[in-house]
């Protein structure tokens, strides 16, 4: 452990160079790098490629869940049927809708409350369990909790709104208002997640940066922009990339607490995915709405890392 | 990356392959897939609940039962996969079993997977190996046949009757002994006008029906108003629905679900267990009810009255549906399976499983015996449930048609957004007709 | 006076959003320890967040689940696959992290790539086809398909490469110098320097095996070696549900998660924090 304050004393602040300027034969390197990655590899080629391969083979099949005998390849028939699908279109713009807010919302939540954390002396723990709690609670739990003060009746929410001489709101029975409460609630069991991984990010941010820049005069606020921000940028690329991409994949929340309701509203790609794949049984049309949603996820998420600057180093 | 991509290559198509060709690999996934039901006179069952539950307890006892008495020397063994929700979980394995051949002799299904399950041939028809058959419920029947064929037999019926809060009513002046009856039950016009006098008693809606669960109980328990008015989901050959869907008596069930929330005696968003605490004087439930407020609502004084019937007609017509047992079509041993599905679905086991599992019986004797038994809202539900049950339609897309049907009750309560019923009911009829044969 | 203001709005801001993000936490706890009815007369009263007037009813829920459920042996069971899993996770995707973050082989690029294009995929998506590779395995019935599956995740190696990539090169190359071999940079100076992200793959991997509820279902038949998750779903989904056991089991299932996150948190990061170095 005492060599490790070693090596921040070097600390320049600059991006490390991630290609050792150790030369070694192209060959060796090859040979330990795949053996590093060995087991990685083994897992998720079994477990994520080969079934995600196999979804691609059958986004041109007719496979029906009960009768796996019988799948015959039709080509591009089901992207055919796609195209025309009223119900994936409005599911893909709800999600929309979801990522927009979600976004900044939930990774500024999520930095708030690690800065909060962070800067805390005392309590650190209960903090830290406070907001983490939503993430381990279970869905059923919250949802029905969530359900309960959300209530247009009876619930907490609406009387404090009427309390303060505001009129009571329908909440998640309306086809209007459903999808903000779902982002709300979603952010709220979320930030805790982001928070952890922020965290991480903070406390690598070796603390001689910030006694420099105490030295230089920079108040906090200039520390913030100047040092944390631009150190904690690997961490809220990762944050962002992975933030999009599982709000990309939201399920649980509008199954458990609208079930798509009200009227769609709060329908989403991957649940529509979940539901003609599971319920409706049909394998092959849910695989090609996978194929083509993935492919939308993905347009997305390069498109974002470009804006955001994406790492060079990859 | 070469040697890396082209190994992912051929593992990929390897994987493909095999997946692909699974009919023909039951040789080798019978050997790792099926062990257990490798001897002879084994007979492995699949049920969707765990073994501590009630009914987990009451299988236990009856594959003991079974396995002592039986003459054919036929050993069973029960594999407990309780579900989630509506059947996650349990049939998720069923489906993985089926990619890899893997199914065991005897399953459990929920009723509405008949026409699927018999049409995909997962399971086959059991007529022969049953003597009995005649004491079954209609319902019963009528659920687990399919091409005219017995396919499943449902080891329980459920039902929905209205709960009432006797002192609740007494306190708005109803009289209780004017209440409606099996025999007598009230045209929605008589129901309404108890609703209204409740109404005038009370602060906010008075009856849940549960129209928050935007799931299978807005078919089960909704489905029967449109029956009671002549009304139809699809014909009977289940090919068609513009025409039935669409048509006047069913716009006029649906005009007396609409009524209820556009007169504010019901709401789309109840409060949770409002009856139980005596937020509803009414509310529209299962049998499960029963149990709940016995065991920890005892200042509740509750009665059941049945549904309600359309003016028309005055039919009354209740919901039924159950789990049921299933022989696979790839089970080897279909004799022992056939007499572990006799015994289970026998009337003393099926009256242990109703009594153990407070739930309706499957069979005219047992309803007969229980009524004896049981307490007054229990015996109207058995009695409703045997004289004017009616099984869901079996129909090889139900899970679409279920959804149609479902959205269409929501979209009926956004009355605001829905006053024109007939056209909402065409638009309907026509989706569901894409998902018929 | 000034700083004395900003302190007490700080706390009073870390309190508020506290109680906003740990009341459901509370309520649950409180709702295992008090008859069902009572559940639903107090809510809508500060009530709701207390439990039962009556200290002997406390016990009453869990004592009923006690008897139902076999709880100790599905808790172990959910023990053994979650600290599996945990252990396996930390190791074999920190190992592919420090490979993307610090080797420099062929096809990097497009492999990196590939990976986070995997992450794309939904789950709930590929679960059948992912069942038909652990039958060919030949695996099934066995714990090795409730753990394998998640030991690699496509999240957690891009974790470790970002960590790992902000770490100094200088130490490395130090030591390279010295003749240790990449393992032994790995093993000896990478992963004791990357506490927090080893705690933050640590706790979110523990609570990844720890939910998971229908996979396990799926690949084992033996209800002997179900984990407690199956219990949960079976209490909460056969009727009738009683609202006090549900939240009863549900504290069974949360405090070991929490117990987890103190660990990971306090022990791993604390100690790094100890030793003075990068963190405040």
């Amino acid at each position: 452990m005492k060599n490790v304050k070693g090596i921040f004393r070097g600390f320049t602040g600059v991006r490390p160079k991630a290609r050792s300027t150790i030369q070694s034969s192209a060959l060796k390197e090859n040979a330990t790098g795949f053996l590093f990655l060995l087991p990685a590899l083994i897992v998720l080629g079994l477990f994520l490629f080969i079934p995600a391969m196999m979804s691609l083979y059958y986004s041109f099949t007719d496979y029906y869940m009960l009768t796996p005998d019988l799948t015959e390849f039709i080509g591009l028939e089901n992207f055919r049927t796609l195209l025309s699908d009223a119900t994936f279109r409005t599911s893909v713009g709800n999600i929309f809708q979801f990522v927009l807010f979600i976004m900044p919302i939930q990774v500024g939540t999520a930095l708030g409350l690690a800065l909060l954390v962070n800067r805390s002396r005392r309590g650190t723990m209960f903090y830290k369990i406070a907001y983490f709690s939503p993430v381990v609670m279970s869905l059923v739990v919250v949802s029905v909790l969530w359900l309960y003060i959300l209530n247009p009746a009876s619930g907490l929410l609406n009387e404090i709104l009427q309390t303060i001489g505001l009129p009571a709101q329908p909440f998640l029975s309306s086809p209007n208002q459903a999808m903000y409460v779902i982002i709300f609630v979603s952010a709220w069991q979320g930030a805790g997640y982001q928070m952890l991984i922020f965290l991480a990010g903070l406390q690598n941010i070796p603390e001689e940066v910030y006694e420099a820049s105490t030295i230089d005069g920079a108040n906090k606020w200039q520390q913030f922009l100047n040092v944390t921000l631009p150190m904690l940028k690997p961490t809220s690329l990762l944050i962002l990339t992975t933030t999009l991409i599982d709000a990309f994949k939201l399920i649980i929340q509008p199954m458990v607490m609208t079930q798509g309701g009200p009227l769609n509203s709060t329908l989403t790609p991957v649940y529509y995915i979940f539901r003609t794949g599971f319920t409706d049984r049909q394998i092959g049309f849910a695989s090609a709405l996978t194929v083509m949603y993935g492919g939308i996820i993905i347009i997305f998420t390069v498109l974002q890392r470009k804006f955001v600057g994406g790492d060079k180093n990859e | 990356m070469k040697k890396m991509s082209k190994y992912f290559m051929l593992m990929s198509s390897a994987a493909l392959l095999a997946a692909c060709g699974n009919g023909e690999s039951d040789s080798d996934t019978a050997s790792n897939g099926e062990t257990e039901s490798a001897a002879s006179d084994e007979v492995t069952v699949w049920v969707q609940y765990s073994e501590e539950s009630a009914e987990g307890q009451v299988m236990v006892e009856s594959i003991e039962e079974f396995n002592e008495t039986n003459e054919q020397g036929i050993t069973a063994v029960v594999e407990y996969i309780p579900r989630s929700g509506s059947g996650g979980g349990y049939e998720d394995k069923i489906n993985a079993a089926l990619t890899t051949s893997s199914l065991p002799d005897v399953i459990t299904l929920d009723g509405p997977n008949t026409a699927a399950y018999a049409n995909s041939q997962i399971i086959q028809p059991l007529d022969e190996y049953l003597s009995d058959t005649e004491d079954f419920l209609p319902s019963i029947i009528e659920q687990g046949t399919y091409n005219d064929e017995l396919y499943s037999v449902g080891y329980s019926e459920s039902g929905v009757g209205f709960f009432y809060n006797r002192t609740m009513l007494e306190e708005a002046g109803v009289d209780l002994e004017t209440l409606p009856t099996v025999e007598n039950p009230w045209t929605w016009d008589e129901f309404n006008g108890l609703l209204d006098t409740l109404a005038t008693n009370h602060d906010g809606p008075v009856l849940n029906m549960g129209f928050d669960d935007q799931s299978e109980w807005l078919l089960y328990a909704f489905s029967p108003y449109v029956w009671s008015a002549g009304g139809e989901i699809t014909n009977e050959a289940g090919t068609e629905a513009v025409g039935y869907f669409d048509s006047e008596e069913t716009v006029s069930a649906f005009d007396f679900i609409q009524n209820l929330v556009e007169e504010g005696y019901s709401t789309i968003t109840p409060v949770e267990k409002g009856f139980h605490t005596g937020e509803y004087p009414l509310y529209m439930s299962g049998s499960w009810t029963m149990q709940e407020l016995n065991n920890e609502y005892e200042d509740i004084d509750y009665g059941i009255m049945p549904y309600p019937v359309s003016p028309e007609t005055n039919e009354l017509v209740s919901p039924t549906g159950s789990w049921a047992y299933g022989m696979t079509s790839s089970t080897d041993k279909p004799e022992a399976a056939g007499a572990l599905i006799e015994f289970l679905t026998s009337e003393q086991e099926l009256y242990d499983m109703s009594m153990g599992n407070s739930v309706l019986p499957a069979r005219q004797s047992v309803a007969d015996r229980m009524l004896e038994e049981v307490e007054e809202p229990m015996q109207v539900l058995i009695e409703q449930n045997s004289k004017t049950g009616r099984a869901r339609p079996t129909l090889i897309n139900y899970p679409q048609v279920s959804r149609t049907f479902q959205e269409t009750v929501t979209e009926s309560t956004y009355f605001e957004q829905n006053q024109d019923l007939e056209s909402l009911l065409e638009t309907k009829a026509q989706e569901i007709e894409t998902h018929l044969e | 006076m000034n700083n004395k203001t900003t302190s007490f709005l700080y706390h009073f801001l870390s309190i508020l959003l506290a109680i906003l993000f740990i009341f459901p936490l509370i309520w649950m706890l409180v709702s295992s320890m008090k008859p069902e009815a009572a559940i639903y007369s107090d809510m809508g009263s500060l009530e709701a967040f207390l439990p039962s007037m009556n200290v002997s009813e406390w016990l009453m829920p869990y004592r009923e689940i006690f008897n139902r459920f076999n709880i100790i042996r599905y808790l172990g069971n959910s023990i053994f696959y979650a600290l599996s899993v945990t252990a396996g996770s930390i190791i074999i995707n920190s190992l592919a992290g420090y490979a993307f973050a610090t080797i420099d082989f062929k096809g990097k690029k497009l492999l990196f790539g590939l990976m986070i294009a995997l992450l794309v995929i939904p789950g709930e998506t590929i679960i059948i086809t992912k069942f038909v590779i652990t039958e060919r395995l030949g695996i099934l019935n066995t714990p090795l398909a409730v753990i394998l599956p998640l030991l690699a995740t496509p999240l957690y190696i891009y974790m470790f490469t970002i960590f790992f990539r902000a770490i100094s090169t200088e130490l490395q190359e130090a030591a390279m110098l010295e003749g240790a071999t990449k393992f032994k940079i790995y093993w000896k100076i990478m992963l004791p320097m990357s506490k927090p992200a080893i705690a933050t793959v640590g706790t979110l991997s523990f609570i990844m095996s720890w939910n998971d509820y229908i996979w396990p279902l799926m690949v084992l038949t033996d209800s002997e070696t179900y984990p407690l998750q199956v219990a949960i779903t079976n209490i909460n989904n056969t009727q009738p549900v009683y609202t006090n056991q549900v939240m009863a089991i549900l504290t069974i299932s949360t405090i070991p998660l929490i117990l987890i996150y103190v660990f990971f948190q306090k022990h791993l990061v604390q100690g790094l924090s100890s030793s003075g170095t990068g963190v405040k």
